[in-house]
């Protein structure tokens, strides 16, 4: 990684904006919010609480928001195959790289696929995959080099969202933003603890997790909806633009 | 407090019905009576000054207002045959007085007072179906101000599916405005003109005969554009259908 | 900034009515987005949805009074994580501001997702100016850009063009055959800016959303396009309006289920993205550095008026503009200005000059469709009603515009309608005036008298009754006070 520039602020000072918004709102001094906004008063012990009650709801409400997940993942347009079984996950993932005469996939590196003979049963049809993952023998160029030729990108996620068909995924070490992206198909393999109900449900997990770790949120989140599409002429869908045009949900639990 | 055993209610007739559709006043005037109801017509009433207030004319539109205000202050009920003008009356004149030591309070009086002619019907009088007879294939338009200021939907409709002798046929796109809009008409008559046409040929696309509606402005908006393309359709003012006499007031204009 | 033709709105707007092509894409689309609206609302019922409208707007109304502490949060945040935060007072700076951090670079390709923010600076311009070559990636804004024409929706920026123009296009700028297949024209822009994804030293993008706990810019979309900009190239600079800061990433749950469903009635778009920062260390990829732009260029105005504020309310989903029925008529070019329809009639008269931009706020017949599809609950007829009144009665010369004649009459009508024996007066002098010019009740069309000429152009207008409500009251109805059974 190349080393930061050291930019200054440009644009005029902070606080001279800040001075200019003031006096739109028709005051001279800092007026901070009282009570505080209420979101923001909240501390870890409240947050932690809120988790809980979330877990102890997903955990209550399991197999009904499965079945919800499934019904909106495919109103979204996900391809979605459900099973208990990781020979049969297995088996579909392989299914699908031979249907499109995939010879190369790209993969995260997520602890999803360590419980999935996935990489032994790819290479006995021999379809190779590239394991996304930096170290000293596979720079940085190299591995996107390689994102772009795969036919097929496959990832976990961290997340599932049942209100909105949603994969979740945060980009991370082992977890490149491009393997769900470049692709032309995209698989998304979702464990049933990753499913939560509803966005509320997220963003408070996501909350929990920037506090307990010094205020990090991680450089990037994505929710992913279905495949890439548009509507810009004529209002008419038109599935894959940039991103994939095809998208594979392995729900597995 | 003892409930009053009759209804008295003045008329805020509006301008255009004043001027050029005299017989839609005679109307609402026969239906209320029909029902009971002791009408008066206090003569100090003007017009409402929404065409000043929609043009930025404020203060003017203050002007006139007050005079309006006065002329009720004495009403249980001010009964509107219009959606637009009774707008002005209930909503927009709180907004105009609203913190004036001498009209914001009369402003909001009278607001608790009007109502728009199908709204009184159904609210206060409690009807639901005025035993009106009107033979014609009717569609209904819902004006803006109607809808969306006064949020009066249901009560025209409900009160028209009663009329012996109607077929009300749905208006696709009901809710869509005609391109009326007072001044806009005027200002913008290319825009408005293209509105219209939409308009018309939604109501023609219905097969109906006759249309209704609780305003005549759009009407007279919409008439005007079916008359200048050769188009043969009654418009009536609801008051005029719920009356249950076609042509009725037939002295006609000009 | 974008070049101002409000001034032009009259002449503009009778144009578009006459361009049958325009007419044609515009009835293509007709009320295709509002259908898809009305159905995703349907299907979380209309209780939720205004249960939804009233807890976003609760929360733009904190973070718009509270702005200076928000952005202050959001800036603490935003450079915590790594990123810097850069304040610009108007759209030179704005635009100074970017040219210095590309020349800084050696930057010489910038991707960009779509951002009407950019499009209100003229961005693209400047970044030319100082040898950058920047590519719309947004399918629309890459056809608008190579069309060199602006946006004519918020969502939507190539609406008004039908698939054959855009066709006719492709071939001429691209080279490729023409084609009357939409998927087709779609595949040939991804091939056209795959390379230039890849080739681009900077990424840009806007924000749908700010948020100050976290410091995180987000943006939804739907083609991928925001996705790579903000993910493939050494450098993403974020630019947005000011007024995008939300308290809480909790908040977002509910911007996010309003949003998309008042856009494209979609109940959430194909993508979201969530930018903290650029790439941490360990991260297999992402820029190298994250700049946020955070623009007033007029937004201080609408701030500080109370009747106006809540115009910064506004989430840009476009939802005014799909219902608006003058919209649907003129599109969105004869609004002169980034921002089209009935949300743009207020904010353009802000951002450029309300003088300038005087017959934007009366291009409304105020029908109030705008307000009722508002996922913001935001007034917009009481804000063009506000805005009129500024143009007509304001002491200040920079605002009024109305003319000697229009006071004139104004206050005549004010005088005659305030004395009920002049208006019958009037009245009888006008009965007696219309009978040589009129017919069937009709006033003939070649009457050439101001208004009446404006009327008669394309409708009849009925002449006077020949006796007024008023007289058949004291005639007739008078005396009947008592009831009839």
């Amino acid at each position: 990684m190349v080393e930061k520039q050291n930019v200054k602020s440009l644009g005029i000072p902070k606080n001279d904006f800040l001075a200019h918004v003031r006096r739109s709102l028709g005051r001279s001094d800092r007026l901070d919010p009282s009570p505080p906004y209420h979101r923001l008063a909240e501390d870890l012990a409240v947050l932690e609480e809120h988790a809980a009650e979330i877990r102890r709801r997903l955990e209550d409400k399991r197999s009904h928001l499965l079945d919800q997940f499934a019904e909106t993942a495919r109103l979204r347009s996900w391809n979605l195959f459900r099973t208990t079984n990781a020979e049969d996950a297995v088996g579909y993932a392989v299914e699908l790289a031979r249907n499109h005469s995939i010879s190369q996939i790209a993969r995260s590196d997520q602890s999803v696929f360590s419980e999935l003979p996935l990489d032994s049963a790819l290479q006995s049809s021999g379809i190779e995959c590239v394991t996304v993952l930096q170290d000293e023998a596979s720079s940085r160029e190299r591995l996107r080099s390689q994102i772009i030729e795969s036919g097929l990108g496959m990832t976990g996620a961290d997340y599932a969202v049942a209100e909105t068909g949603s994969v979740v995924v945060v980009p991370r070490r082992g977890l490149s933003r491009l393997v769900s992206l470049v692709p032309p198909v995209h698989l998304a393999i979702v464990r049933i603890e990753d499913l939560v109900e509803s966005l509320d449900d997220v963003f408070l997990l996501r909350r929990l997790e920037y506090y307990r770790n010094g205020e990090e949120m991680g450089s990037y989140l994505n929710f992913i909806t279905g495949p890439s599409r548009t509507a810009d002429i004529e209002m008419k869908l038109v599935v894959g633009v940039h991103g994939p045009k095809e998208v594979h949900l392995i729900l597995l639990g | 407090m003892t409930q009053p055993t009759q209804v008295h209610a003045s008329l805020f007739v509006t301008c255009i019905v004043d001027q050029l559709y005299p017989q839609v006043g005679v109307s609402v005037v026969n239906v209320l009576r029909r029902n009971g109801v002791i009408v008066d017509f206090p003569g100090e009433q003007t017009c409402c000054g929404q065409p000043l207030f929609n043009s930025g004319y404020t203060q003017l539109a203050r002007q006139l207002s007050r005079r309006v205000i006065d002329s009720f202050t004495l009403s249980d009920y001010v009964v509107v045959p219009s959606g637009s003008c009774a707008a002005m009356l209930k909503v927009f004149y709180r907004e105009l007085f609203s913190g004036d030591p001498d009209y914001g309070e009369k402003a909001e009086q009278l607001s608790e007072k009007v109502y728009e002619f199908s709204e009184f019907l159904v609210k206060v009088l409690g009807i639901s179906d005025t035993g009106s007879y009107f033979p014609a294939k009717a569609t209904y338009h819902s004006s803006c101000h109607l809808l969306r200021e006064m949020e009066v939907r249901q009560e025209p409709v409900n009160l028209l599916g009663q009329v012996d002798g109607l077929e009300l046929c749905p208006l696709p796109q009901a809710e869509t405005c005609c391109g009326f809009g007072g001044t806009f008409s005027v200002k913008y008559p290319h825009i408005s003109e293209g509105m219209m046409e939409d308009k018309i040929a939604n109501v023609l696309a219905t097969g109906a005969d006759t249309l209704v509606a609780c305003d005549m402005s759009c009407l007279i908006h919409i008439d005007g554009g079916l008359s200048r393309q050769g188009q043969s359709m009654n418009i009536r003012h609801i008051a005029e259908v719920l009356d249950g006499a076609e042509g009725s007031g037939g002295e006609g204009n000009g | 900034m974008a070049e101002v033709k409000t001034q032009d709105f009259v002449a503009a707007s009778g144009a578009a009515i006459e361009d049958a092509t325009l007419q044609r894409a515009l009835r293509q689309v007709g009320g295709g987005f509002n259908e898809a609206r009305l159905e995703a609302i349907e299907e979380v019922s209309w209780e939720a949805w205004e249960q939804w409208r009233e807890e976003a707007r609760r929360i733009k109304v904190h973070a718009l009074e509270h702005l200076d502490y928000y952005l202050e949060l959001l800036y603490e945040q935003v450079t915590k994580a790594g990123g810097q935060v850069h304040f610009a007072r108007d759209a030179a700076q704005a635009n100074a501001i970017v040219a210095e951090i590309a020349q800084a670079r050696g930057v010489k390709v910038a991707t960009k997702s779509k951002s009407m923010v950019s499009e209100e600076l003229d961005l693209n311009k400047t970044l030319e100016s100082v040898g950058v070559d920047v590519f719309e990636t947004d399918l629309g804004e890459y056809i608008i850009q190579l069309a060199e024409e602006t946006p004519s929706h918020l969502v939507a920026p190539a609406l008004h063009k039908t698939k054959e123009q855009v066709s006719e296009l492709f071939h001429e700028k691209l080279g490729v055959p023409l084609t009357d297949d939409i998927e087709e024209m779609a595949r040939v822009a991804r091939e056209a800016l795959r390379s230039r994804f890849l080739a681009a030293d900077l990424g840009i993008s806007g924000a749908n959303f700010l948020v100050a706990e976290t410091g995180t810019l987000v943006i939804i979309t739907n083609e991928g396009n925001g996705r790579l900009c903000t993910s493939a190239p050494k450098i993403h600079i974020g630019i947005t309006g000011m007024e995008k800061v939300i308290p809480s990433l909790q908040d977002l749950s509910i911007f996010l289920r309003l949003l998309p469903r008042s856009a494209t009635g979609q109940r959430l778009t194909s993508y979201v993205s969530m930018v903290t920062g650029p790439r941490r260390n360990e991260d297999e990829d992402g820029p190298e550095e994250f700049h946020l732009v955070l623009v007033d260029n007029g937004r201080s105005r609408l701030l500080a008026d109370p009747e106006l504020r809540e115009a910064l309310y506004c989430i840009r989903c476009g939802a005014c503009l799909n219902i608006c029925p003058v919209y649907g008529k003129i599109g969105g070019h004869a609004y002169g200005w980034v921002y089209p329809g009935p949300i743009g009639a207020i904010v353009s008269p802000a951002l450029v000059g309300l003088k300038d931009a005087k017959d934007l706020p009366h291009a409304s017949s105020l029908c109030g469709a705008c307000r009722e599809v508002c996922p913001i609950k935001i007034n917009i007829p009481r804000m063009l009603l506000h805005l009129r009144h500024r143009l007509a009665e304001s002491p200040s010369d920079a605002e009024n515009s109305s003319t000697l004649i229009e006071r004139q009459a104004a206050k005549g009508y004010t005088w005659l309608m305030s004395n009920p024996a002049a208006l019958s007066a009037a009245s009888k002098v006008g009965r007696m005036v219309q009978k040589p010019f009129s017919s069937e009740g009709k006033v003939a069309k070649k009457v050439s008298l101001p208004l009446v000429s404006q009327w008669t152009a394309a409708r009849d207008l009925p002449t006077l009754a020949r006796r007024s409500f008023r007289q058949i009251w004291a005639d007739e109805l008078e005396g009947e006070s008592e009831t009839r059974g």
